[in-house]
Order: structure tokens, then sequence, then C-alpha cells
């Protein structure tokens, strides 16, 4: 097994130990990015490094060749287990020059690659013999590519990107719920759900607290610490999914509206 | 896994983007705008129950210059009280450190997205008047915006016009007549270091243009206000050069008269001491064209002196006219 898809539990503490205690968004200076992990000599190292790689990155791959190469579910499926397989075994990923490319740019170059070589030698569900098939929920992938029936292609770049926040937050998403729930802050989650995740956004604090019986300051206080702890988390995943630290840093501001000095 | 919709991903992204205010007195509603030195929220004062615009800077550190900056602004701000400048209620930190300030929260649209319902010179000219004003009043303050444009006039839904964004205004040192030495007012610092270029291509100064932003006065607003006019009736940014202006002007239908051709390329000469000296020198001469006066910008020839006392006389004129015309009418009647 490369690693688990969900690597929630070591964003989390990666989250935590960067210290949020202010909300100006953090830079952690001391970890190292994700490309220096997986070059590194440690193997545990490295898998979970590719591991929290695949996390990030299979799903906007398996809609990217669902809708850009138009494959079907089970070669889609084939190629992303295959592909991540390779990658790992092959050391694409050490490749990559940060002078040239964002590093989703480049892993979604290395997949186009890898998509015509598969194709030429019709062998996709060959390769990766010998590794163990990530557990991923291609179902559910397959499930929320009809919401993305209308996304335009003409940019894949953003097309990319766009999936891997989209992966990203939902990744933050589940975490939050999980820990609440782990550390008996359920109503935290629930209240952030209401409001936030609320299919309309226009839910007042009033309501929910008199629907969940709490007080509005009980509100306001909770959803403040959702919202910090949801970023916190989402930070951490897109750390783990950066090339460098400078690419991270670019992110996190185009992600999160907080600019470097002019 | 849970599964976001494009919609939620936004919202999410706009939720966790937000500042995190230290006090609960305030809470974020939207974002409204955002420019390069800060973002602009719609929020609720819980405690007086009104809606309000909370300003936060992009800075990613409390330590920023832009961080810096819009404290210079919030403080500028305070120090400007006049209907044409939006009101400071309040300012603070955030939980990061960082500064924000709140004001009131203008309804309305830009000048830029104004401007087309603005067909006629008189309409352009009450609009400009105000602009000119509330900037001679700030020169007056000892303070330099730097930044005027289309896009920081904002016209309100009742017509009133708002000069914003003062993030880059110049607080010009007050001489102190006994020990000679120049100071900064109330702990004000100048906006810029030297050599740094701050403005708009096409309403910037040529000094500051040049990168000598630290030195722009009073005339480097008269420059932006002569390229707003000039935006006014062109549609388009000024042309650094004099002749360029003149045929832009000439070129639109129905074009400005000569004074006040004259009076934008007044505004818009390329040494300061050749513009006026400031905003208030401008509306004084704005104020003649508009009595039907002659105009410092403009010397005039003998004939279009006569035409324009003919048109600014013309009742008396036409009165003069039908009395002859009556005069000889009789005289043939007989």
């Amino acid at each position: 097994m490369i690693g688990s898809a969900g690597s929630a539990g070591s964003a989390f503490k990666v989250a935590s130990r960067l210290g949020y205690a202010c909300a100006v968004i953090p830079f952690p200076a001391t970890r190292r990015s994700v490309i220096e992990r997986i070059r590194g000599a440690d193997t545990e190292v490295r898998r979970t490094a590719f591991g929290d790689l695949a996390a990030g990155y299979w799903r906007p791959s398996y809609h990217y060749l669902r809708l850009h190469w138009r494959l079907s579910p089970e070669a889609a499926e084939d190629v992303v287990q295959a592909f991540f397989a390779v990658a790992f075994e092959k050391g694409y990923v050490e490749r990559y020059d940060p002078s040239k490319a964002k590093f989703r740019t480049f892993l979604r170059t290395c997949l186009d690659r890898f998509v015509q070589n598969t194709q030429k030698a019709e062998r996709a569900e060959k390769r990766g013999g010998g590794v163990d098939r990530l557990s991923l929920d291609f179902p559910g992938a397959e499930q929320a590519l009809a919401e993305l029936a209308a996304s335009d292609l003409r940019d894949l770049d953003r097309f990319f990107r766009d999936e891997m926040i989209r992966a990203l937050f939902e990744r933050a998403v589940d975490d939050l719920r999980r820990t609440c729930e782990e550390s008996g802050k359920a109503a935290l989650f629930r209240v952030f759900e209401r409001h936030d995740l609320a299919p309309s956004p226009d839910v007042s604090y009033a309501t929910l607290a008199r629907d969940l019986d709490l007080t509005v300051s009980q509100i306001t206080n909770y959803l403040h610490t959702a919202r910090r702890r949801f970023r916190e988390l989402a930070l951490g995943h897109l750390h783990s999914l950066c090339g460098t630290e400078e690419e991270f840093r670019l992110e996190a501001r185009e992600l999160f509206g907080v600019e470097a000095d002019p | 896994m849970t599964w976001l919709s494009n919609d939620l991903v936004e919202r999410l992204r706009d939720v966790a983007s937000r500042p995190e205010l230290a006090s609960d007195r305030y809470v974020i509603l939207r974002p409204i705008g955002r420019g390069g030195m800060g973002s602009v929220y719609a929020a609720r004062d819980e405690q007086l129950g009104r809606e309000v615009a909370i300003k936060v800077s992009n800075a990613a550190a409390p330590t920023d210059d832009l961080d810096q900056r819009l404290r210079q602004e919030a403080r500028v701000l305070a120090r400007l009280e006049h209907p044409g400048i939006v009101p400071v209620h309040d300012a603070g930190l955030l939980e990061d450190g960082r500064w924000f300030y709140v004001m009131k929260l203008v309804r309305g649209k830009t000048l830029a997205d104004h401007a087309a319902s603005l067909e006629h010179e008189a309409a352009r000219l009450v609009v400009f008047e105000r602009v000119a004003e509330t900037v001679a009043f700030a020169h007056v303050a000892g303070i330099v915006h730097r930044d005027l444009k289309p896009s920081n006039v904002m016209v309100g839904q009742f017509g009133e016009v708002l000069v914003l964004d003062w993030g880059v205004a110049r607080v010009l040192a007050r001489t102190d007549r006994e020990s000679g030495a120049d100071h900064q007012p109330d702990g004000l610092i100048d906006g810029t270091s030297g050599g740094t270029r701050m403005g708009t291509a096409g309403f910037m100064a040529p000094e500051q243009a040049h990168g000598d932003s630290s030195n722009a006065g009073p005339p480097a607003d008269v420059y932006a206000l002569g390229a707003l006019l000039f935006w006014m009736w062109t549609g388009s940014a000024a042309p650094p050069d004099l002749n360029e202006v003149s045929r832009s002007l000439g070129a639109v239908s129905p074009a400005p008269s000569r004074r006040l051709a004259a009076i934008v390329r007044k505004c818009l000469s390329h040494a300061p001491a050749d513009r006026y000296a400031t905003a208030a020198e401008l509306m004084d001469d704005l104020a003649r064209y508009r009595q039907g006066s002659s105009v410092s910008a403009h010397r005039e020839t003998t004939i279009e002196r006569a035409g324009r006392w003919l048109v600014r006389y013309q009742t008396f004129v036409w009165l003069v006219l039908a009395y002859l015309v009556m005069r000889v009418a009789f005289a043939f009647l007989r």
C-alpha cells in the first residue's frame, strides 16, 4: 500500500503544530516540502509524502481523465491507480523542476504523457504490478462527475486546479467533522454545516440558535472557530500538495486572498 | 467523502478568507471589493444595529508596508471631515495584529460606471467640481491624494460624490516657523519613501511617473483632476503630449469649449509650476468659466471676448435689439 487516501490525522497534527493562535495565514517554515520529503532517503517518509500527494490529486486526475481524455470509468480508474503506482516506483515526482512550472501543472503533464504511453502500449491494467491498489472512492468520484459535465475544459490547468481545490476542501470538511466528533464538539460542526455548508447561505444566526438550542453568541463563536479550523486543515493539506515552500505561499495567498507586499 | 458544489467551494473560500476581528461588535456579511492594498467587506455593527464597511489590509503580516498604509489611510480619513470623504467610525486590530478600520457603507457607483449617465456638460461639471472641492479641502489640510482616477470616485444614490482610496496619500510636512524644521503633524507619516512610484498610469502626474512620488505636491492632484476632466469628455486616459490632448478634445462630439479645453490643458501641463498650484485655484477658474467670465488658462482674442460678452449678456443684447427693431419699425410706419 502506497499510503492511505485520507491523511486527515497527519494534516490536523500539522495544522495544530503550526500554532495558529493568530489568524494570519501561517507559512510553516520548518516543514519540508513534499518534493524534499519524496526525495529523502527514509522510505517511510517518502511513502507518506506520496500518500499525501495521491490523496490530494487522485480525484482531480480521475475527473480530468474522464472529461478531457474521455476514458471510460473503468479505464480512468485503472490509469489513476497505475499512474500513482508507477510515479512512485519510477520516481516521476523527483524529476520536478520548480523553475519550469507549478507542481500541479507538472503532475498533469506527467499524467498526459502516461495516458499517451499506456494507450499506445494498451497495457494500462498491467502497470503497477506488485503494488497494492489504493483504496479510493471511484464510485463517489463518478457520481460527482455529473456535476462537472458543464465544466469549461478550454483551460485545462484551471480545471485541474479547481478540482484540486474542491478535493482539498472536501478533505478539510471531512477532517473537521471527524476531529469535532472525536473531541466531543459535534455542535461546532453542526453550526458550520447548517450555516456554511447549507444549500442556501441565508440562514440567520437567530434561526440557527433557535434550531440548535444555542445562543446567538455561541453561534458566532462556533462559526468563528470552525472556519478557522477549516482554513488550518485546508492549508495543511495544501502544503502537502505543493512542490516547494514558495509555491505553497503563492497558492495559499491565491486561495485565501492574502497578498504579499506588492 | 463530502461532495462540494462549485457554489459551496466558493462560499467556503469566502468565509475562510474573512478577517477575524478580535471583538464581536462587527459581524462580517460579505466581501464588497478588493484592491491592491486592502479588501473591503460589508459588516453589521451589532452595537448600533447598522451596516458598515470594514477595510482590511491584504498584508500577510502586521509589519508589512501594506498594513502601515492602511493605518495611514484611516488616520488621514479621520483628519478629513468633509461631505466628499467617507467618514471613519472606528479602527482596531485583527486577531493577527493587522489593522482594520470601519467606515460608512457607501451605496452607489464608481464614476467609471456612472459616467455614461452624465450626458451634458453641466452634469459632468457638477460631479467634477465636487471632486475638486474635496481635493481642495484636503490640500488645505496638508494632504495630497496622489491616486485620483474614475474608479476612486463614488457617486451615491442621492447624487453625493465621494473621493475614495486615500491609501497612498501624502501628508505634507508643516514647517515650524520658530525652529525652521519640518515635521509631520499628529504622528502621520509620509505615505512613501523617496523614489517610490505611486498612482495610476494615465492619471499620474509626470513627476509621479518618474518615480518622484515622495515630492508630489498639490499640483500632482491638479494633474490627476485634469486627467479626470479629460476622461469625462473622451472616455480615455490623458496622453502625455498636450497637442494630443487638444486633438482628442477637439475630436469628441460635443467638444468642450476652447476655454474648458484650456483649463484641461493647464491642469495637464508637464511642469508642476505651469499647472494650477492647488485644486482651489482650479475651482476658481472653473467657477469663472461657469459664470461666463474669462479664465486664467486661456488668453482670448477680441472676437472671442466679444462673443463671450454677447453670450453672457444675451438677454440684454436681445432687449436692445428688439427695442431698436421696434424703433425702426415705428419710423417706417409713420
